[in-house]
């Protein structure tokens, strides 16, 4: 019994949570493994960063419960909080502090002693990469140098599970890949679990297991070649070697086959039908390409959607004037 | 055994929360002193206020009776604004650290605070302790121009001074933080400090006597009924009152009702963010 528990990092039971009479989540119940990179997937507004939120027990939830390590986040809220590393989706961090004392911040407020705190930021400066940047003010840094500052930070007291909220958003495809290198590099030298929610597809491919979430409720949850093999078929792209033979695959195939720019894209139906096809048009083909679907697909399949356009709430009014310059807020 | 470890633990942990405490204090006063912005209001307000305002309207604070020219008070009104112009910027500072917490708790440091282990009430106490001392600091600035103002402070006086402007630090910026937890969009400084300070300041009997007891020349010259009531009314007005009685001799009311006023108001305003902070 202890024995099971202990293999969970993270237990969510019947979790919900409505603002208003909007759901944010209703009835989120999944356990994370220890060690496991989970990703939370979802379209803008599903209920991710909600979820998230209460994982960190900065919202509570209406109805059911959470448990950190194996601690109840409302029965023992500083043991399970002692175990989580937070990274928010805008950074958290303060401007005009240098590099270095919002991490002695962070380790104080954490009640690391003072020679683990001086030890491990050194480190940790190093292994993300900004350990020439220690005295720097924090606001002369790039969006990336920043986010891998906050991932550090995250794990300067003894954190064993890492929450990224959308970690790489807003950044070039070179910071975004470094994000993720540095990561890796965190969970090769302890054990760590990490949850990141994210609607950058590619970004979850390499993950152990996918949670799909849309308008507040777990639709999928998988590992994501499970869930192409459950959701995904199997593609054949294919550019005719003349106008004649695309038509002739189309009026062939009028269900499955479906023209996509230059190409003709016709999905596999059943056992067998790739050999048939071969035979009728193989010869007609000026390339022809075998594909399963991308887990974009799937998640398109699963949820129906791309994005849902909302209101700006007051929280995004404070932001946005802030970006015009606003006095006083950094 | 067990209660020797107990006891370890503990310290630790005490140790542990008040290396938090002191960390957010440490963080309130690193930013400040980084913030030109705020140095400057902190430094030109006084000057303003006592330079200008303060010798403009000098010649003109006396009443005439019976043709007989004299001063209102036995107090020039540079001397009289002093004390008023030490509480405005306390006031202004204290304030205005408070109220960056709207933003903080949306997108800044405390975000990363509150998901922390560390309790809200010591989070609070950091927060409070570092907007409080900033905005000593600024008061202080305006008693280096007590010479100006011809206000000599005795020694023995300083301490009391120092203490009655902390106390007025402390409450206000509780008080800002109350005002915080109860706004949502933060959309700039000038809505706090026209809708707050301002008026407070304003109808805290700084600027002129309300008194109507003072002299004859006063007595003649009626209030109109709501604002001796306002000033009556603010808390303020007898933080003021004590920080004259302090810094030039002159009180308008029991001298020993400043102190007790400021202390109930710290005490209330601390209390109020403490319950908001807990349950936010």
């Amino acid at each position: 019994m202890v024995a099971v528990a202990e293999d969970k990092a993270v237990e969510l039971s019947g979790v919900g949570k409505h603002y208003g009479r909007t759901r944010a989540l209703e009835d989120v119940s999944f356990d994370i493994a220890r060690g496991q990179f989970f990703a939370l997937l979802g379209p803008n507004g599903a209920g991710k960063t909600t979820l998230l939120h209460i994982l960190c027990s900065i919202l509570q939830p209406d109805t059911g419960s959470v448990r950190i390590d194996g601690f109840d986040l409302r029965e023992n809220p500083r043991r399970a909080r002692s175990r989580l590393g937070m990274v928010f989706q805008e950074p958290s961090l303060d401007d005009r502090l240098t590099v270095h004392e919002n991490l002695d911040f962070h380790g104080l407020v954490y009640g690391v002693p003072r020679r683990l705190r001086r030890s491990r930021i050194a480190h940790l400066l190093e292994v993300v990469e900004l350990a020439d940047r220690r005295d720097t003010p924090v606001r002369a840094l790039s969006s990336g140098m920043k986010r891998r500052l906050e991932i550090a930070r995250a794990l300067i007291h003894d954190s064993t599970i890492l929450l990224l909220d959308e970690p790489t958003v807003g950044l070039d495809v070179q910071a975004r890949e470094g994000i993720w290198r540095h990561v890796e590099a965190m969970r090769a030298e302890r054990d760590l679990t990490v949850i990141v929610t994210t609607h950058y597809v590619e970004e979850v491919e390499s993950c152990d297991r996918v949670c799909i979430i849309d308008q507040g409720r777990v639709v999928a949850l998988d590992s994501p070649g499970a869930l192409k093999a459950a959701h995904g078929k199997e593609i054949i792209r294919f550019l005719p070697r003349d106008e004649a033979s695309g038509r002739a695959v189309l009026e062939h195939y009028p269900e499955v086959a479906s023209r996509r720019g230059q190409f003709i894209v016709v999905e596999v139906a059943g056992a067998g039908f790739v050999d048939d096809f071969l035979a009728r048009f193989g010869n007609r083909a000026r390339e022809l390409a075998f594909e399963s679907m991308s887990l974009e697909e799937v998640f398109l399949a699963v949820t129906g959607r791309e994005l849902r356009d909302r209101l700006a709430d007051p929280r995004e009014q404070t932001r946005s004037f802030g970006k015009r310059g606003g006095e006083h807020t950094r | 055994m067990t209660r020797r470890g107990d006891r370890e633990a503990t310290g630790r942990l005490a140790l542990a929360w008040a290396g938090g405490v002191y960390a957010i204090w440490l963080r309130e006063v690193k930013r400040a002193t980084r913030d030109r912005g705020q140095l400057i209001g902190g430094i030109s307000r006084p000057l303003l206020w006592v330079l200008i305002l303060g010798i403009g309207l000098n010649p003109y604070f006396r009443g005439e009776v019976y043709g007989e020219v004299r001063f209102v008070m036995p107090y020039t009104y540079l001397q009289f604004i002093f004390p008023a112009v030490v509480a405005l910027n306390i006031m202004y500072t204290s304030i205005q650290s408070a109220v960056s917490l709207i933003w903080d708790r949306e997108f800044g440091f405390l975000r990363e605070v509150l998901v922390s282990p560390m309790p809200r009430g010591l989070v609070l106490l950091g927060k409070v302790l570092g907007g409080a001392t900033v905005a000593m600091f600024h008061g202080c600035l305006v008693l280096v121009l007590a010479r100006f103002a011809d206000v000599s402070i005795a020694p023995a006086d300083i301490g009391r001074g120092l203490l009655l402007m902390a106390l007025l630090a402390l409450s206000l910026t509780s008080l800002g933080i109350v005002i915080a937890n109860r706004v949502r969009s933060f959309e700039g400084f000038g809505v706090f400090s026209n809708a707050v300070i301002l008026p407070l300041y304003f109808l805290s009997s700084s600027i002129f006597p309300i008194d109507p007891a003072l002299t004859r020349a006063q007595a003649q010259v009626i209030y109109p009924e709501w604002l001796v009531f306002l000033v009556q009314a603010n808390p303020i007005t007898y933080a003021v009152d004590a920080l004259r009685g302090t810094f030039i001799g002159f009180n308008q009311f029991d001298p020993g009702l400043g102190p007790l006023i400021l202390a109930a108001m710290g005490a209330l305003f601390f209390t109020i963010a403490l319950h908001d902070f807990r349950r936010a």
